[in-house]
């Protein structure tokens, strides 16, 4: 069965003035559809970077990356962005909610950026299986950082994308909130059969996965 | 949903918004009032001097169709002569006396008996002719301004003059003076600025105003409609380059402060868009909605504009009840058309810097 991520030698570089900082340095990658996948390292070691790279926020500067058939070789800021628009949701450690706008609203902007129009059904679906019915009518500065969390994962979750990259999704909460969302996070994975790849540098966290990735200088050290 | 948006952006900086918005307002009030004064005075000015009732105007050679600033007065003998021309009724001269104490105005010294023949008489609101050579009529806008009254004595021209009557508005000028009088102010005699001539009918003006031409051929024969239409804000010197100083001065305003306000909108939301951008928002997506909140801004400040435009006419009448300020629909559109693109151009370059952040970037920023 073809991996739905499948990455090989990627590799990212980043100019910072004249010099050259890798910070990818040939990671070779496969998962397959429906995994649960945790990417654990020390701070600095590419995990985010590997996640942006996949999630289409960069472009590699070097290697193979596909995406649920996507070669990312070639493909313009244009063409990532409407990959990203349809095969993709991220989780960020800061939650990143939109803080103008209700918890509602915070969902359902995603399905309007995507454009396949708002589903009753799936929204119900989601909010109530992350527990924030009660919640939608709220904006972000009156919910707790678990809740906020879980707005955020219904959010990234809405439009059915193909993977759910989370970027250290317990960074800023509490033990009970963390193991919440990471019990959703499961549940996710289990319910709607979402592939799932998180990133965190906390161990009991990554646990929750199927599968636990090691980086290390931006390259993969241990799977 | 993307209005819900734009709305919740707009409210949640209400400081922002309402500085943006009044930016528009002035620029759109600037624009309609300093349009609507300058031709309301023209045309006001252009009213009155239809209002005297005359199909032709005869004025010296070379004269100005500007009153104030015509010179060399001709000899009354002239009008002598207009009157025997065919299909011409009554011919009234009139000696244009020049004030330019507290505000810059042409005093009419007027024959009674052949202005009235002309005009079809004064309507006095009250008093009544001149009775004395340093009588005065004045119109009920200037009494009303100045608050005169019959019987006093308005200080004009380094002379005294006693308010004989205050007659309706609209029949050339707001000040009247007997024309011998204006003779002895101008040090001339028997001398006129300006023939008007009333035809037994308007539609013999153009034939009159041809056989004028060939018994005058140096001297400027106008047939009324061809006053009323060089009567504009295009022919008067220097008026046309002002208004055009002034827009630009407006749209420059509404221009800046819309463009500072979606540049540190744009500053202070970059995590807002990276986040847009991280769901999948194109660059037309964030540019569009940049766009969209400055026209919501640009549209509340027109119609705060408008709004603002009509309470400071009302002030200005009530304040200087001479003046005139005509908020035409045309203007109403010019001016909004102004303040829309203005505010489109001025949101522009933050749009385009906002759609070309780089997401990762943008979600990094603190």
């Amino acid at each position: 069965m073809e991996p739905i991520i499948s990455t090989k030698g990627l590799k990212k570089i980043f100019r910072i003035g004249k010099v050259d900082v890798p910070a990818l340095r040939g990671v070779d990658l496969r998962v397959q559809e429906g995994e649960f996948v945790a990417v654990v390292g020390p701070s600095g070691c590419g995990k985010s970077t590997l996640l942006h790279v996949l999630g289409g926020l960069t472009s590699p500067t070097e290697g193979h990356v596909l995406v649920d058939g996507n070669d990312f070789r070639g493909m313009s800021d244009a063409d990532r962005t409407r990959f990203r628009r349809h095969k993709i949701g991220f989780v960020f450690q800061r939650y990143n909610l939109l803080p103008t706008l209700t918890a509602r609203h915070n969902i359902s902007i995603a399905t309007h950026i995507q454009g396949n129009g708002f589903n009753p059904h799936r929204f119900q679906a989601v909010t109530s299986m992350l527990g924030i019915t009660e919640k939608l009518e709220h904006r972000p500065y009156a919910l707790s950082g678990g809740e906020q969390q879980r707005v955020a994962i219904a959010r990234a979750v809405i439009c059915e994308p193909k993977i759910l990259l989370a970027d250290e999704p317990t960074g800023n909460l509490d033990t009970e909130n963390s193991q919440i969302v990471l019990d959703m996070m499961r549940e996710l994975n289990r319910t709607f059969r979402q592939t799932i790849l998180m990133i965190t540098h906390n161990l009991e966290a990554a646990a929750v996965a199927d599968r636990i990735i090691r980086m290390r200088d931006g390259r993969i050290i241990s799977d | 949903m993307v209005n819900r948006m734009i709305l919740a952006n707009v409210l949640h900086r209400p400081i922002r918004t309402a500085v943006s918005v009044l930016a528009v307002a002035i620029e759109v009030g600037m624009v309609m009032l300093v349009v609507g004064l300058c031709h309301g005075l023209v045309n006001e000015s252009a009213k009155r001097v239809e209002g005297v009732g005359a199909d032709i105007l005869v004025q010296p050679p070379q004269s100005s169709f500007l009153f104030g600033l015509s010179q060399a007065p001709m000899p009354m003998k002239v009008g002598e002569r207009l009157e025997e021309i065919p299909h011409v009724l009554a011919v009234t001269p009139v000696l244009f006396v020049v004030n330019s104490v507290a505000n810059l105005s042409v005093i009419y010294g007027v024959d009674m008996t052949s202005f009235d023949r002309v005009s079809g008489g004064f309507v006095y609101h009250a008093g009544g002719p001149f009775q004395a050579p340093y009588d005065i009529l004045v119109d009920d806008v200037y009494a009303k301004a100045n608050r005169v009254k019959v019987g006093q004595t308005l200080n004009l021209l380094s002379h005294e003059f006693r308010v004989a009557g205050i007659v309706e508005h609209g029949k050339g000028a707001r000040l009247f003076i007997p024309l011998a009088t204006a003779e002895d102010l101008q040090g001339v005699q028997d001398r006129a600025s300006i023939f008007f001539v009333k035809c037994t009918d308007p539609a013999y003006g153009d034939d009159a105003a041809q056989a004028i031409h060939k018994l005058l051929p140096k001297h400027s024969v106008l047939p009324i409609k061809d006053y009323l239409s060089l009567m504009t804000s295009n022919n008067l010197p220097g008026l046309n380059y002002f208004i055009s100083a002034m827009i630009a001065i407006a749209v420059a305003i509404g221009f800046l402060v819309i463009f500072l306000s979606m540049y540190t909108t744009i500053t202070e939301r970059t995590r807002e868009i990276g986040i847009l951008k991280s769901l999948g928002a194109s660059k037309r997506y964030i540019i569009a909605n940049i766009l969209r909140e400055a026209t919501l801004l640009a549209a509340v400040g027109i119609l705060a504009g408008y709004g603002g435009s009509l309470i400071a006419r009302r002030a200005i009448l009530a304040a200087f009840p001479t003046l005139s300020v005509e908020l035409t629909w045309d203007w109403r559109f010019y001016a909004a058309s102004l303040a829309l693109i203005g505010s489109l151009l001025g949101a522009f370059y933050p749009a385009l810097r906002a759609a070309q952040l780089d997401p990762v970037d943008a979600l990094a920023y603190e």
